[in-house]
């Protein structure tokens, strides 16, 4: 955690293929058991959007032929400044670090799961029983993780308590982009600080127009969508500004 | 409260084995109750029917419930002497008899809820004050507290001649706003949250203290009707028909706030909105709840307590009674099973679920929710030991404070001697 920082992240939507990697890439550091999906690629219209399903399916677009248009919002937790589950959290087991990461203390939390029905974003998965995993041997990083003594990832799951996206505060800590940044194939993913206006990350919050997931709630995620659509794809050039 | 049917003045004898039988049956739904949560804590929260979607199921309506049947018995209790409402005073002890074994109970609800119940003092010693959770955990105890008190000054202004009236008439001026407050504490958990559209509306505190005085209201009917059918004690005509009356306009006010708040839905017609209630109106998939609410908990009973002459009947007046404890306890779950089924977030794939099954998408748009025999068999525990807390409390504190010489109840006349139990079963 160095000072003064604000971790983020922008989602290039005009870049994201819908390959699932990042969502892959995510249960595998985290060794996350069978069924759950920390990070999950939501086949959406082609600005960020909660609910305008185009169909059931994912990889369907929205619209009718030939008016068509398909885009995809990864989503995992968005690290929300004004967290709902930091604030419902009844023994402070979910916290928001000073750097903007939104954790949970494995050994504080009673299971209420307030938090769960707090989260606008759908991001958090319980522990239901004793976890199962597709492999026999904990993969990814399989150690504990103690950020100001209290443990925030653990490969081995506790039963009866929450889990959800850690911005993969084991590497940031450690100097290092969070694991889905690293593996995106197409370069959509775009980490930085955003209290450094300089950042790549702050440029495209503050010049090119990215934005927040229902941002009329007021959470305030730190973590943003570059709109689909906002370059001309077809000779590969981007646009400038931010139009759409 | 016994079992029997009539006249068991004439009968002691069986009227004492019936509520020995009614105890012992008590007692096995409270032991197999505890049985399966033994069971649960061996598994985890696996054995219930609560996934990621729909995450808090049949343990957190009744927890619900429960608090809302403890906050009538008290306000029953306290009109009586707030508002001067005499007729209503022979209630009082029993009333808050009701709110203490009814808070009891929703506290311990909350236990098998957790995914760690060996952290539950993690409540106490890390309060987060921002979350309403904490407000209720204090408003709760600080009921239950109040309640116990309450009973003690009552039970004692009863068996000595000591004037305690004063105490009683203080208790009475705070039980009011701390049963207020904790109705609407309770709704805020859920009125507060902006994730959920389903909850977060204003009227929600009004909802729950009115469903709160409804509920409360009904169960002290139930048990005093109990009361006077087998342990004939009488309890004066005026009170019943305050009773009815308080009952009608509850549930007149209580159906009303929620017709409101179909309405606002219905008009603006805003799709996120929308989802939920479409699934609780007729036709949706959760219609069940929507026809107990408004027919069984809603007409049937109004019909009961406002036509004269079925009025009349006071088992007529218990099912009316019941019937709206069912309606209430059918909001419940169209609140919280509601307030989860459809997230706001309903792009495909939808939201992980937290379990897998190979053949089966591990994502829910619609989360689906089907309690378990395990979550059944605790919850039907948990209103055993309700009954039994009602049970034991009535026969040891003698609650239709029967009239002494040296201290006469106004409005209560015993019409044969109760048999005393040989034994307590707690
Ligand atoms: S996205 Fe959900 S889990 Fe993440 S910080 Fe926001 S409210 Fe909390
Ligand atoms: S489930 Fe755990 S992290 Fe979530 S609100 Fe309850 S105690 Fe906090």
């Amino acid at each position: 955690m160095a000072d003064g920082k604000r971790w983020g992240m922008v989602i290039d939507q005009s870049r994201c293929v819908g390959c699932w990697t990042c969502a892959v890439a995510c249960k595998e550091i985290n060794n996350q058991p069978l069924g759950f999906w920390w990070n999950r690629v939501l086949t959406a219209p082609p600005a960020p959007e909660a609910n305008a399903p185009a169909s059931d399916n994912i990889d369907v677009p929205a619209g009718e032929f030939p008016n068509l248009s398909l885009a995809y919002q990864p989503t995992a937790c968005q690290h929300c400044q004004d967290a709902p589950c930091v604030k419902v959290c009844p023994v402070g087991a979910t916290f928001r670090r000073d750097d903007g990461v939104v954790l949970i203390d494995y050994e504080r939390c009673i299971g209420c799961r307030y938090c769960i029905a707090a989260c606008p974003y759908g991001v958090r998965v319980f522990n239901w029983g004793d976890a199962k995993h597709a492999d026999e041997f904990p993969v990814g990083y399989a150690k504990d993780y103690r950020s100001d003594g209290r443990l925030v990832f653990t490969p081995e799951r506790p039963r009866g308590v929450v889990e959800k996206c850690t911005m993969c505060a084991e590497l940031l800590d450690a100097g290092q982009e969070p694991f889905c940044v690293k593996q995106c194939p197409a370069g959509a993913r775009v980490f930085g600080d955003l209290n450094d206006p300089a950042s790549e990350v702050s440029k495209l919050v503050n010049e090119e127009g990215a934005q927040r997931v229902l941002d009329e709630l007021g959470t305030k995620p730190d973590v943003f969508y570059q709109p689909a659509g906002r370059r001309d794809l077809t000779d590969g050039s981007a646009q400038s500004g931010s139009g759409s | 409260m016994g079992m029997t049917a009539a006249a068991h003045a004439r009968h002691p004898k069986a009227a004492l084995r019936r509520l020995e039988a009614w105890s012992a049956l008590l007692g096995l739904l409270v032991a197999l109750g505890l049985g399966t949560w033994i069971y649960q804590l061996t598994q985890g929260l696996r054995v219930t029917g609560m996934r990621d979607v729909v995450s808090w199921g049949a343990y957190i309506v009744t927890f619900a419930f429960f608090v809302g049947l403890s906050a009538g018995g008290l306000i029953v209790a306290s009109a009586a002497e707030v508002f001067g409402v005499q007729s209503l005073k022979p209630l009082s002890k029993l009333g808050v008899l009701t709110a203490l074994a009814s808070i009891t109970c929703a506290g311990l609800m909350i236990i098998p809820d957790l995914g760690r119940p060996d952290r539950i003092l993690n409540l106490v010693a890390y309060p987060h004050w921002q979350s309403p959770l904490i407000w209720d955990v204090g408003i709760i105890a600080t009921y239950f507290l109040f309640a116990a008190v309450d009973l003690t000054v009552l039970h004692r202004r009863d068996t000595s001649p000591t004037g305690l009236a004063k105490t009683v008439r203080v208790l009475a001026y705070i039980g009011l706003p701390t049963a207020v407050l904790l109705h609407s504490i309770t709704a805020w958990i859920f009125g507060l949250q902006i994730a959920r559209t389903w909850w977060n509306t204003a009227l929600m505190a009004p909802l729950f203290v009115t469903s709160a005085i409804l509920s409360g209201t009904a169960l002290v009917a139930v048990a005093a009707i109990a009361a006077q059918r087998f342990a004939h004690v009488r309890v004066p005509e005026q009170t019943w028909r305050v009773v009815s009356n308080l009952l009608v306009v509850s549930l007149f006010v209580d159906l009303f706030l929620v017709a409101c708040d179909y309405i606002t839905i219905l008009w603006g017609n805003v799709p996120r909105e929308r989802a939920a209630l479409n699934l609780i109106l007729p036709g949706g998939s959760w219609q069940t709840v929507f026809w107990l609410e408004w027919i069984v908990g809603g007409v049937a009973p109004l019909v009961l307590l406002m036509t004269p002459r079925l009025r009349a009947s006071r088992a007529l007046v218990a099912l009316a009674a019941l019937l709206a404890m069912v309606g209430v306890y059918a909001y419940r779950i169209e609140l919280v099973v509601g307030g989860l089924v459809r997230p706001i977030i309903q792009l495909p794939p939808g939201i992980a679920k937290g379990s897998y099954q190979s053949d089966k998408s591990s994502f829910v748009y619609t989360g689906g929710y089907h309690p378990t025999w395990v979550e059944i068999a605790i919850v039907v525990g948990m209103f055993a030991l309700l009954a039994a807390f009602i049970t034991v409390g009535y026969r040891r504190l003698k609650v239709l404070s029967r009239p002494t010489e040296s201290h006469p109840v106004p409005g209560i006349t015993v019409e044969s001697p109760i048999p005393e139990p040989r034994k307590v079963l707690t």
